[in-house]
């Protein structure tokens, strides 16, 4: 591949752009309202501390998962909405699964992931059986699976739950399943979780997936274009099934780092609105392995940072909610122009320098 | 007829460019009130570009436009319709689950409203030009001519004394198609002014009192039809061509490659029969022609060979059929594919030229090992074609968008020549491509040919059909009407065969 | 990308109208969120941190009664006051990290509003053995320094049951839970208790508006609204409900519907628009306000509240309301009913049979 230094300058150009735009947006809004916009500022962007450091790196790593699983749909124009629900039911079938402790140690601990992909997968897969043999829109069939989802793990949690308790779950996994994480950041009371692995894994499974085996081609050219796709053979069916498999399989992977690292089982305060939160980092990340690491690092460090807004500068922390939507929104305007601006730009340049080959041909004739 | 000659429409000197094509270059057309004008040209001749200045829709670059004497100025549909100039659409815009009487009045609340008083206007219209359409029936319970006839109905409601149709009879079945000239003449007896765009030539003789011809962005000549010939038509449509691609002595073999039986086709949302009993036979080294006026099955004998779309019958590669294989096993098989629409069908306009190199032979070699793509393969393969083919290109990460027409198509044709193909399937393998490249093309399918490929060429360049065929078939409303011998016939005898005016001995 | 572009914007969309409508709530509390100390003369050194649970003050239901034992606290005792509140989806971590700061701060003591505070009070209280921590609504956690403060919700709706019964005309009532989870589960087994004590043949109808983990239930005045007029439509005359903000709808169908509705949390009655105080038959009052307040004070006072406090109809920590003078009439038999349940004669159940 050659390495175009203006096309790169130009895509990082765009994201920063947008950052520096939401900021002064959001600076308006607080500004209207009153708020001390210095303060909110100074709190965000503050040097975060070691427990905090830590819990951007947790948070980003579950970010970068759900946002995978957005993306693997997006690269085929298949919108699964459906990465919130799920994430949960599989969480909650793993958390299930975990305490049940079926098998010894960590073996409980690898048994559940893959509970958790394959429920994640099935469900998913409901909605691409939907799509492909009644033409179901995958956005509304996704988005009625949620709810769905919702109430059949409240419906199994009240079933399984140990009762007595107003925080009803699961029964806690074994403390041999249970994940202590690595203690990197120096002086963090906290550790990383160990599952933030499967953020790293998923990632390079999702890179050589989509860019170099044959699966991956089909499933690009099918979202370029799908026509041209079918043309050369790709049963476009049998590709939005699969796809929607491997979106739920890794939608299932989500909760793992949480479910094993932090919270020990399934309960009525088991994070919610990942999946949502995913298709935006997503979006904010171009789809792209590496962008999508940087947005969802991006999240969780808004995130992080503004949950001590209420106390340090007396602003809702619901300010940084009106900053990501401003980042996404903007930045994926700011892609379209770029887009635009690099495909005329490629088109003249090739025209260029074949004039000026053609030329060098004629001058010593 | 024998009322002084008030004209209507008159359109004088209009051009109009678009990037890299020009679609009109000094048109003329002058419509007289009250008879049926019919715009006749080959696909591409510039008639729709036309009919959308003309309506409003796109602005001329020159010429003027004159309405009942007045020069116009339209900015958009809606200063053509208060003009008294309606359009209908070859597609039709009408909500499937609402009444006659809702899809009239949506967006023209203003005129009746929407209740007793359209109802009797509809009722009135209905009435007064013969066409039998109950306001309260649902959209969804009417046949393909109804329809049509509702969508007169709501340009007419709109006030219309000038009615454009846009290829009205390529959705209908022959009965419908009288009908729908009934209620042409019936407007016509009432005054009204009916623009007719076609390239059905016994169709525009049977109903036109004029018969403007198009051809390459130019009206050619306007002429009476009481005194022209389909045929005549026919070889204003063509004209004179580019100079032909040379034929040379037969390859044919008398083995037989592809084997194409009582393949039929029905259109899955209309009913109508897209291919009916198809069936020939392609030996090795024999390249056929399939002529046709566009849209009378070329497109889906293409796709049902290819495997895009499901037909009834038949079809065997050499000894194997291959009827229910999907397109990928096909294009194993080594069945090359140029399409019709090289945007559409052929290429990835955002990819790299390397990767849509690999796009239909994505499950060959050199383009993977195992389940993994063969970068190193794929490009090596891409620079070889790029070579070969005289791509030019600046790079093979270069993407496809950045390709003029013709070089896009020549690394389509050097894709589908890759890999020892036995069948070629070229639709149009010419279309839009500059001089030079067409000239490459030729070149590339005859050598292709020596060497015992066979071809499927569907062209509507008929001197292309002509020069590279070694026989033809006609094709007409989804059936083989009959073959021509190449060594012999004209472009106008071919031409005329195509409009189903008859085929010569 | 087109698809994409557009669904960015909507996405967004959505997104901004959440936020801006969350921060046109909290922009009127701006004063109070900072640090803040109630305006009486007396002085104290104690700083109370409070984290509400989602909604926060100004939710018009639990988290406001916090605030308004916070409030009585401030302006008697003087104490200083920190507050923070949770937001929907956010990590564990994050209620951690609000606790965390509370406690890093200097506040002591400090008290999380709310069940979902649960594993993170567990978490945090280790970490600061020295600070006194209270939560509301869970007894999970058996540290020394943590306080459970918990109500007899069962109890006081029990009355409201009871008031019901015999209230109802057509002898069917009805339950509006703001989302299904056992704390409100409560709530409906005292109210069905209350209501068969009176006539055994009742008949009640039980709706929830959401199951978790979507805890919207508890804010969403047009759920409340479409499950009463279910309800009151089937036969039903009265309606309880335990659906904090959603309660709104509620009154709003008994109002339409010509029928009685009953709150919940605080005395509804008092802070109902006019027209629909005539539809407010009563309220099952769920003391928070007092429960912060006493926590607040015995740590004032220098022995803090251990181990789990309940608040019972015996304590007066639930109760039923008589504005507006509608169980007037019923009183008597409700305060027998209040008394058997003290005196043990009456044991209320806490689930649902």
């Amino acid at each position: 591949m050659t390495f175009d230094p203006r096309k790169a300058g130009l895509t990082l150009a765009a994201p920063l752009l947008a950052i520096v735009f939401a900021v002064l947006v959001t600076s308006i809004v607080l500004a209207a309202a009153g708020d001390p916009v210095g303060t909110v500022w100074q709190t965000i962007f503050t040097q975060p501390r070691p427990r905090n450091v830590v819990n951007i790196i947790n948070a980003a790593s579950v970010l970068y998962l759900s946002a995978l699983a957005a993306a693997v749909g997006f690269r085929m124009n298949l919108f699964n909405i459906g990465v919130d629900g799920q994430y949960r039911i599989a969480a909650f079938a793993a958390a299930y699964v975990a305490g049940e402790a079926w098998m010894p140690g960590k073996l409980n601990v690898l048994f559940s992931i893959l509970v958790a992909v394959v429920v994640g997968a099935l469900w998913a897969g409901i909605a691409g059986l939907l799509k492909v043999t009644r033409g179901v829109s995958e956005v509304i069939s996704t988005i009625m699976l949620n709810s769905i989802a919702t109430a059949l793990v409240a419906y199994f949690l009240r079933q399984v739950a140990e009762k007595g308790s107003n925080n009803i779950h699961t029964t806690t996994i074994p403390a041999s399943s249970q994940l202590a994480g690595f203690k990197l950041v120096g002086d963090a009371p906290n550790a990383i979780y160990t599952l933030s692995v499967l953020a790293v894994l998923a990632g390079i499974f999702y890179w050589l997936l989509l860019n170099r085996t044959v699966f991956g081609f089909n499933l690009r050219a099918t979202g370029m274009s799908e026509s041209a796709a079918v043309a050369s053979g790709v049963s476009v069916k049998k590709m939005v099934v699969v796809s929607m498999l491997i979106s739920g399989g890794v939608a299932g992977l989500i909760g793992m780092p949480l479910l094993f690292g932090d919270a020990y089982n399934y309960g009525l305060t088991f994070q919610t609105g990942l999946g949502f939160a995913g298709i935006a980092v997503a979006l904010l990340g171009r789809n792209h392995p590496v962008g999508i690491a940087l947005a969802a690092l991006l999240f969780a460090f808004l995130n992080e940072q503004s949950n001590s807004l209420q106390l340090k500068a007396g602003v809702s922390n619901d300010i940084v909610n009106i900053m990501q939507g401003v980042i996404v929104l903007s930045v994926v305007i700011a892609y379209e122009v770029v887009r635009r601006y690099n495909n005329a730009a490629e088109q003249r340049r090739v025209a260029a320098q074949l004039a000026a080959s053609r030329q060098a041909e004629e001058v010593p004739a | 007829m024998s009322e002084p000659d008030l004209i209507a429409v008159r359109l004088t000197d209009i051009g109009k460019r678009f990037p890299g094509v020009i679609a009109n270059d000094q048109v003329n057309v002058t419509v007289r009130r009250g008879t049926v004008h019919a715009v006749v040209g080959e696909n591409g001749a510039g008639k729709s570009t036309l009919m959308k200045i003309l309506y409003g829709v796109q602005k001329p670059d020159s010429g003027t436009i004159e309405v009942d004497g007045q020069e116009m100025s339209f900015h958009s549909p809606s200063d053509a319709i208060a003009a008294g100039i309606g359009m209908v659409f070859q597609h039709f815009m009408l909500a499937d689950n609402l009444t006659v009487l809702e899809n009239v009045v949506l967006g023209a609340e203003k005129l009746y409203g929407s209740g007793d008083r359209a109802r009797t206007r509809i009722r009135e219209l209905s009435s007064a030009y013969g066409f039998d359409v109950d306001p309260d029936r649902l959209v969804e319970d009417l046949g393909v001519g109804d329809r049509q006839r509702v969508e007169i109905l709501k340009v007419l409601y709109r006030g219309a004394r000038t009615i454009i149709l846009d290829e009205p009879t390529a959705v209908l079945v022959p009965q419908e198609v009288d009908e729908l000239f009934e209620n042409l003449r019936g407007l016509k007896a009432e005054g009204l002014t009916v623009l007719f765009i076609s390239h059905k030539l016994d169709e525009v003789l049977a109903v036109a009192d004029d018969v403007t011809v198009i051809r390459r962005g130019r009206t050619v000549t306007t002429v009476d039809p009481k005194h022209t010939t389909a045929r005549q038509l026919a070889e204003l449509m063509v004209g004179s061509e580019l100079p032909s691609p040379s034929t040379e002595t037969s390859t044919v073999t008398d083995v037989v490659q592809l084997s194409v039986r009582d393949l039929s086709l029905t259109d899955p949302l209309g009913g109508r029969d897209l291919l009916t009993d198809v069936s020939f036979d392609i030996h090795r080294g024999e390249v056929l022609g399939i002529a046709g006026v566009e849209g009378n099955g070329q497109a889906e004998l293409v796709e049902a060979i290819m495997g895009m779309r499901k037909a009834t019958g038949t079809v065997a590669l050499g000894d194997v059929d291959i009827s229910a294989w999907s397109t990928a096993r096909r294009r194993e098989a080594g069945v090359g594919y140029i399409p019709e629409d090289r945007h559409r069908h052929g290429l990835l306009l955002d990819a790299p030229l390397w990767e849509n190199r690999m796009l239909g032979h994505q499950t060959q070699e050199p383009n993977r090992t195992g389940p993994f793509v063969d970068r190193r393969g794929a490009r090596n393969d891409t620079d070889r074609i790029v070579a070969a083919y005289d791509v030019r290109t600046p790079s093979i990460d270069t993407t496809a968008r950045a390709l003029s027409g013709g070089n896009q198509q020549k690394l389509i044709v050097g894709r589908e020549m890759s890999g020892n193909p036995v069948l070629l399937i070229a639709a149009h393998p010419t279309r839009g491509v500059d001089v030079g490249a067409q000239a490459a093309i030729w070149d590339h399918i005859k050598t292709a040919r020596r060497e015992g490929l066979a071809v499927l060429l569907i062209s509507a360049d008929l001197d292309e059909l002509i020069g590279l065929s070694d026989s033809i078939q006609v094709m007409l409303r989804g059936r083989l009407v009959g073959s021509v011998d190449p060594q012999t016939v004209t472009p106008e005898q071919l031409g005329s065969a195509m409009t189903g005016a008859g085929v010569p001995a | 990308m087109r698809r994409s572009t557009k669904f960015a914007a909507a996405l967004t969309a959505g997104i901004l109208s959440l936020a801006l409508t969350a921060c046109g709530g909290s922009s009127d509390d701006n004063g109070s969120a900072k640090e803040s100390t109630g305006s009486s003369g007396a002085k104290s050194d104690i700083k109370v941190g409070l984290a509400y649970d989602i909604g926060g003050r100004g939710d018009q239901s639990f988290n406001d009664m916090a605030a308004a034992g916070l409030d009585k606290a401030k302006s008697e005792f003087g104490v200083k006051a920190s507050e923070s509140e949770a937001t929907p989806d956010e990590a564990e971590s994050a209620k951690e990290d609000r606790l965390i700061q509370l406690a890093d701060g200097g506040y002591n003591p400090v008290i999380a509003i709310g069940f979902a505070y649960s594993e993170a009070v567990g978490k945090v209280a280790k970490q600061f053995p020295d600070t006194n921590f209270a939560i509301v609504d869970d007894t999970a956690n058996t540290d020394a320094n943590v306080t459970n403060l918990v109500f007899a919700e069962e109890q006081g709706s029990f009355l409201v049951g009871a008031a019901a019964a015999l209230k109802s005309k057509t002898g069917d009532i009805g339950f509006v839970g703001g989302v299904n989870v056992p704390l409100i589960n409560k709530f409906e087994a005292g109210y069905d208790a209350g209501a068969k004590a009176v006539n055994p043949n009742i008949k009640i109808e039980s709706a929830y508006l959401t199951q978790p983990p979507d805890f919207t239930g508890f804010n969403d005045p047009g759920k409340g609204k479409t499950a009463a007029e279910g309800q009151f439509d089937g036969g039903a005359d009265v309606v309880y409900h335990a659906a904090g903000g959603s309660g709104l709808g509620v009154f709003q169908a008994a109002k339409a519907a010509k029928g009685l509705a009953i709150g919940v949390d605080s005395d509804q009655y008092l802070t109902a628009a006019p027209d629909l105080q005539p539809s407010i038959l009563t309220s099952m009052i769920k003391h928070v306000d007092v429960a912060v307040y006493n926590f607040i004070k015995s740590f004032k006072d220098g022995d803090p509240l251990t181990g789990t406090v309940t608040f019972d109809l015996k304590s007066g920590g639930v109760d039923y309301s008589t504005s507006g003078g509608q169980v007037d009439d019923i009183k008597s038999k409700l305060d027998d009913f209040k008394k058997q349940i003290i005196d043990g004669t009456i044991t209320v159940p806490t689930t649902v049979k």
